[in-house]
């Protein structure tokens, strides 16, 4: 039972992780409409300008954090700058493609600037685990979940009920409409930009804390696509409950069925779901979208 | 735009691929090119064009797909992959020749693309993307878990070198006139695939499938015979690729490729064979320049010792495809039209 235990806290409490890290999916795509599956690359990217700042530059961490955080904002701001103000209205092909080539391009970047070296990740949360009754709960798991139920919550009050959380709504459903509305798209999906930038540092600092920081640590991207897809791709507060679904499953697989089948069943356990949703639900629990079908 | 005093009185004649004296010398003076390439050329030369003929099949798959009938298609990759995995069973398992194994490393291709082609027709665009990555990954999973006795797993297949009839095919040289063949064969069906009422029916679902609909196309079974064209030719390819290399293995087959064939495609342009006969040659003749000239980079970036060709490959595909997005979605053979209408109206402007 304290086994069945474990599993399930702690997988519910990687699937908040995978929630926040999906959280940079759902921000751009709710006020740009551009589906970024370069999300992984900006998590390593935020991962590593703390790495950066805090350990390079030996700042302490409550200056080298917000300094971190201003140059993802930075980044992101850039990248919107360089690639996607150019792209307003055009195909779906090359939104996907764009953010495709950005995956690579910052890989690439980011691999001649830092190197292919494998880095130790500053320490943010304490490391020992917290014990409750006879379960094991990793701290910075712990800390990140309430982050991510705090910040989900704050996001998805800002894209509901307020004006220019309304207005990037807008945006998010059609660029022409919002545009004839005198809604800027260029400013919307620059602040989406920025706000997934550094969304996804505060990703990188939770799921990275105490651990070691290299250019492979993207794949939390793809891991976190199918809680994207399941929450549906417009619905912030949703991410949270997809997210413990998703992680509760495959911390669950991960106990009862590694054993069983051979381990590497947990690991492609996303892709299956991401499968799955997209076969018999692809607009997700939440989503708005009926999607096209022909 | 054709040059003036030439035009079609018959179908026939209009879907003629040669239509002037010029494009037939060219068209000869290129194939001629081609045959004496390695007469003329060094060994590291051939070697380069022989992987270049097997990228051109898979990628014209992909054009078919992906920039004719307008489904995006991710997986390209793992369809070639599927390809060279059966090619390999059939060679070294069932002992099939080479003539008949690479055909079913290509049906077995389509196979695998038809299934994920269904997809398509539940939903489309980025979701259909996504469904294409996901065929990467469960290609990637299977392999690598299925017994070690179907596929090898990690360890992947060796394979004998090629024989036809009779004789073994060994040399570079040998191997390229092989693969010339096959990819000129390949290239013809294309052209004869876009030009046939399939052909017609994939632009009009990709321009707007509602329409073609109501013309009176199929829309679901076009799609799924986009995607079933389209991993035929990487099934091909795949096969081609196994016989070449000697060898298979799952890292030859990784989604990075799947994004390199679609940045060939996008650089030659979307909706032309000879666009992604271009991009490829365009692409790996960057990607040649970037490896020969890969430890002088080192030189020069001594941080990153041997992964700078790496790394530089990646800021290279990356760079490629968003600069073509942003300045020229519409590929090398746009401008190269665009180039020749204003060479033949010259000197009037239209």
């Amino acid at each position: 039972m304290s086994d069945f235990l474990t599993f399930g806290i702690n997988g519910a409490l990687t699937g908040l992780l995978y929630a926040l890290i999906a959280l940079g999916f759902v921000v751009i795509y709710r006020s740009s409409r551009v589906f970024n599956l370069a999300q992984g690359e900006l998590v390593v990217l935020g991962g590593f300008l703390v790495w950066w700042m805090v350990m390079a530059a030996e700042l302490p961490l409550w200056v080298g954090i917000p300094l971190a955080f201003a140059a993802a904002a930075g980044a992101g701001a850039l990248i919107e700058r360089l690639f996607f103000t150019r792209l307003v209205g055009e195909s779906l092909f090359s939104m996907v493609m764009m953010t495709i080539a950005l995956l690579i391009l910052i890989r690439g970047v980011i691999l001649m600037v830092w190197g292919p070296q494998v880095r130790p990740f500053p320490i943010i949360f304490p490391l020992q685990p917290i014990m409750v009754g006879e379960v094991l709960i990793t701290r910075s798991l712990l800390f990140g979940g309430v982050v991510t139920v705090a910040v989900a919550l704050g996001l998805s009050w800002f894209f509901n009920h307020t004006r220019p959380g309304l207005r990037m709504t807008a945006v998010a459903e059609d660029h022409q409409i919002a545009l004839s509305l005198g809604i800027s798209v260029k400013r919307s999906i620059a602040v989406a930009w920025i706000l997934g930038a550094v969304l996804s540092t505060l990703g990188a600092m939770v799921f990275l804390s105490g651990r070691s920081l290299g250019f492979l640590a993207s794949d939390i991207g793809f891991a976190a696509l199918p809680v994207a897809l399941l929450a549906g791709l417009e619905s912030v507060a949703g991410l949270l409950l997809a997210g413990v679904i998703v992680g509760v499953a495959q911390g669950l697989a991960a106990g009862y069925l590694d054993p069983l089948i051979g381990g590497g069943v947990s690991t492609v356990f996303p892709s299956i779901v991401m499968l799955a949703i997209l076969f018999l639900r692809p607009t997700g629990l939440f989503g708005w979208r009926v999607i096209e079908r022909v | 735009m054709l040059p003036s005093g030439v035009f079609a009185e018959t179908y026939a004649e209009d879907k003629r691929l040669v239509r002037t004296g010029k494009q037939r010398l060219a068209l000869g003076v290129f194939l001629l090119a081609c045959l004496l390439l390695p007469a003329l050329a060094g060994p590291r030369l051939v070697a380069i064009a022989n992987v270049m003929l097997i990228t051109a099949v898979v990628t014209v798959g992909l054009q078919i797909t992906t920039g004719y009938s307008g489904q995006v298609n991710l997986g390209q990759a793992a369809f070639m992959g599927v390809g060279s995995y059966a090619t390999a069973v059939a060679a070294t398992r069932l002992g099939l020749p080479f003539w008949l194994a690479v055909p079913v490393g290509g049906v077995a291709a389509a196979a695998f693309g038809f299934v994920f082609g269904l997809s398509a027709i539940r939903i489309k665009g980025f979701y259909l993307a996504l469904t294409t990555i996901a065929a990467q990954f469960v290609f990637h999973f299977s392999v690598l878990n299925l017994p070690k006795s179907w596929l090898g797993a990690s360890n992947g297949i060796t394979l004998e070198p090629m024989t036809l009839g009779g004789r073994r095919i060994g040399t570079d040289t040998g191997i390229y006139y092989v693969l010339l063949t096959a990819c000129v064969v390949m290239v013809a069906g294309a052209f004869g695939i876009i030009r046939s009422r399939h052909g017609r029916a994939f632009v009009a679902v990709r321009d707007d499938d509602v329409a073609a609909g109501m013309m009176g196309i199929n829309v679901v079974y076009t799609k799924a015979l986009a995607f079933l064209v389209g991993a035929f030719f990487a099934g091909i390819g795949g096969g081609l690729w196994a016989y070449y290399l000697r060898f298979v293995s799952v890292e030859q087959f990784s989604l990075f490729f799947s994004i390199w064939y679609v940045g060939m495609i996008i650089v030659g342009g979307m909706g032309s064979i000879v666009g992604a006969l271009v991009g490829v040659f365009v692409i790996r003749s960057v990607q040649e320049a970037l490896t020969t000239l890969g430890p002088e980079l080192a030189e020069w970036l001594p941080a990153l010792g041997g992964a700078v060709v790496f790394a530089g490959m990646n800021v290279l595909l990356g760079g490629i495809i968003a600069l073509f997005l942003i300045v020229e979605p519409k590929g090398l053979m746009h401008r190269w039209n665009i180039l020749k209408a204003s060479y033949r109206l010259w000197p009037f402007p239209y």
